[in-house]
């Protein structure tokens, strides 16, 4: 049981010092923070929310045990998905 | 005949109240105790004379937040990009401290060192903290602010009086959690992240107790609010009289900035920014409750130099490794040059002063108001080429006299051209810019530049270089007078053309 951070990391240092574990180190070799499996409890038995996913603002930088997104597209944003693929689209297009 | 300056009210006008100033609050600093006025009045930031003499800095040492807002994208990181949240380079205290006794040594008029992000400086307390502990010891000439969104304010309150910190300014959008909901979609608080109205409500109470908190301490507060047309834009007023009536003693209403290619939400989701009329207006509204404050730049987080200046190329950490600083030589240096500057200011005010009062009985003129645009680098002189200025300085004359509106940046978001360019031309986006102004003044002009603005309504006017901004923008609004150009039945032709 772990979560992991992965390189859409934008190394904000917002989650490292909350982590109860501390599990989140800043990786020379990834160029981004990341966290030792080996140490993550996932908060439990200190937090009812995970910490760094918690305070986390990029969405889809912090998987869970399952790779699966704990903040998927649009859920911190509020950004529709569709909308903003549609307007990078256009973005690219000029 | 002679007409006076509205902005500069003399330091020692408490006992006397002239007709014209008495109850104008265009003058953003008049309505302060001597006290405040002798803390402000070398901050670029807070004092619109100021503004023209001393610079800031900003060093980006804080890069976490504990909320997000609509208008800000913390992905986002441009060298082409001015606006607050953009930073290029993240430093360490200590390479902060280097820094900022680096900028000081090599731009003496440098007074105040601000942290204001990548992220929210409070938001950083160690990494904040440790550079303004470092730096009151080491560089104790130089002023230290920051500014903050406010929820972690309450908490900090007792540190940040502790350091050489005397001003702070507070972002405050909203004070009702309905509209807050509309501009910050979650905050972190308690070890959670809370969304919406929640969110909102517990910022808003964070915000309104550090405002309480800081003002009961005699820290000066400057609260920013940024204008979102149909989110809070009608709300804005209510905030200003609140927060003055809490003790804030100014208020800066700043423009959204909100373009699809930032990747905010309001960006993505076609929110527009505020006109400049509509900015203008709602700064008119709300000074009637509140000392406005007009000259704001909306500065990235690593800022240096003069405000609508960057020299920040100039100080990156590999060329601040290779500089020797005498910090104890400079500050002498600093020293000489700050007082030169500030007798200069004292009897550019003093002379104004004295004009004013000199023509304070003669008739009024009975004329509409123009806007005139000033191409300046500084010291409150029309000095700069036309083709050089990448703001203008925008000031209006009336028969109450001349009076700073606001600056427009003639490149506002981006000086990549090439790369960001949608066919419009420099020129082009300038003379955009200028809308709404009538005259331009600067040191000099081209030929092509001149026939375009004149095509467009805008009379290019080269013959007051080197004067002082106000004096030239009142000789050339009563040339126009006399030329009968500012009847009321022309400006319905303007209006109507």
């Amino acid at each position: 049981m772990a979560l992991q951070i992965i390189e859409s990391c934008v190394n904000c240092y917002a989650c490292e010092p909350l982590c109860p574990s501390k599990a989140i180190f800043m990786s020379s070799k990834a160029g981004h923070f990341r966290i030792n499996p080996n140490k993550c409890t996932e908060c439990e038995g200190d937090y009812q929310d995970t910490q760094c996913a918690s305070i986390c603002p990029i969405e889809g930088a912090i998987l869970d045990a399952n790779g699966i997104a704990v903040n998927p597209p649009g859920s911190l944003t509020g950004i529709p998905p569709e909308r903003m693929a549609e307007v990078m689209a256009e973005l690219q297009a000029h | 005949m002679e007409l006076p300056v509205l902005n500069e009210t003399p330091a020692a006008s408490a006992g006397g109240c002239s007709s014209h100033s008495c109850g104008s609050s265009d003058d953003q600093l008049g309505h302060l105790s001597d006290e405040i006025r002798a803390k402000v009045e070398n901050h670029p930031c807070y004092s619109e004379d100021a503004h023209h003499y001393f610079a800031r800095m900003h060093v980006a040492v804080a890069p976490a937040c504990n909320i997000q807002c609509h208008y800000c994208n913390r992905k986002y990181d441009c060298s082409n990009e001015s606006r607050p949240g953009v930073v290029s380079e993240l430093l360490t205290p200590e390479q902060a401290v280097k820094k900022t006794m680096a900028v000081a040594a090599n731009i003496p008029q440098m007074t105040v060192l601000g942290i204001a992000g990548p992220g929210d400086p409070l938001a950083n307390p160690e990494r904040t903290f440790e550079t303004f502990r470092r730096l009151s010891q080491d560089a104790p000439d130089i002023k230290l602010c920051v500014s903050t969104n406010g929820l972690a304010l309450p908490e900090s309150v007792e540190e940040l009086s502790k350091h050489n910190i005397d001003h702070v300014t507070i972002t405050i959008n909203c004070v009702d959690p309905e509209i807050g909901a509309q501009i910050y979609p979650w905050i972190f608080w308690e070890n959670k992240r809370i969304k919406g109205v929640k969110g909102a409500k517990i910022l808003i109470e964070q915000q309104q107790k550090g405002l309480e908190m800081l003002t009961a301490r005699g820290i000066l507060v400057k609260v920013n609010s940024v204008m979102i047309p149909g989110v809070n834009d009608k709300h804005l007023a209510e905030v200003s009289k609140i927060v003055k009536a809490k003790g804030a003693f100014l208020h800066n209403v700043m423009p959204l900035i909100a373009e699809a290619e930032h990747g905010t939400f309001y960006g993505v989701m076609g929110q527009r920014g505020p006109t400049q009329d509509e900015l203008m207006d709602l700064q008119d509204a709300c000074s009637g409750d509140m000392n406005m404050m007009r000259h704001c730049r909306q500065c990235r987080a690593d800022a240096v130099g003069l405000l609508g200046e960057d020299r920040g190329d100039e100080f990156t950490m590999d060329k601040i490794e290779a500089m020797e600083i005498d910090y104890q030589s400079a500050m002498e240096k600093r020293k000489v040059i700050h007082e030169a500057i500030a007798e200069e200011m004292h009897s550019k005010r003093a002379a104004k002063a004295e004009k004013a009062a000199s023509h304070a009985d003669e008739p009024k003129l009975n004329t509409r108001p123009v806007l005139m645009a000033i191409a300046t680098s500084g010291q409150g002189v029309i000095n700069q080429h036309f083709g050089h200025a990448k703001e203008f300085l925008i000031y209006e004359a009336s028969p109450d006299g001349v009076r700073f509106m606001s600056h427009r940046k003639t490149d506002l978001y981006c000086s990549g051209d090439d790369t960001c360019g949608d066919g419009e031309s420099v020129l082009q986006r300038t003379i955009r810019a200028l809308e709404g102004c009538e005259v331009v003044l600067c040191s000099k002009i081209g030929y092509e530049p001149w026939d375009m603005l004149e095509q467009a309504g805008i009379q290019p006017n080269g013959e007051h270089a080197m004067e002082p901004i106000e004096d030239a923008v009142m000789a050339v609004y009563k040339e126009m007078a006399a030329a009968g150009k500012l009847d009321e039945s022309n400006a319905e032709q303007r209006a109507t053309a």
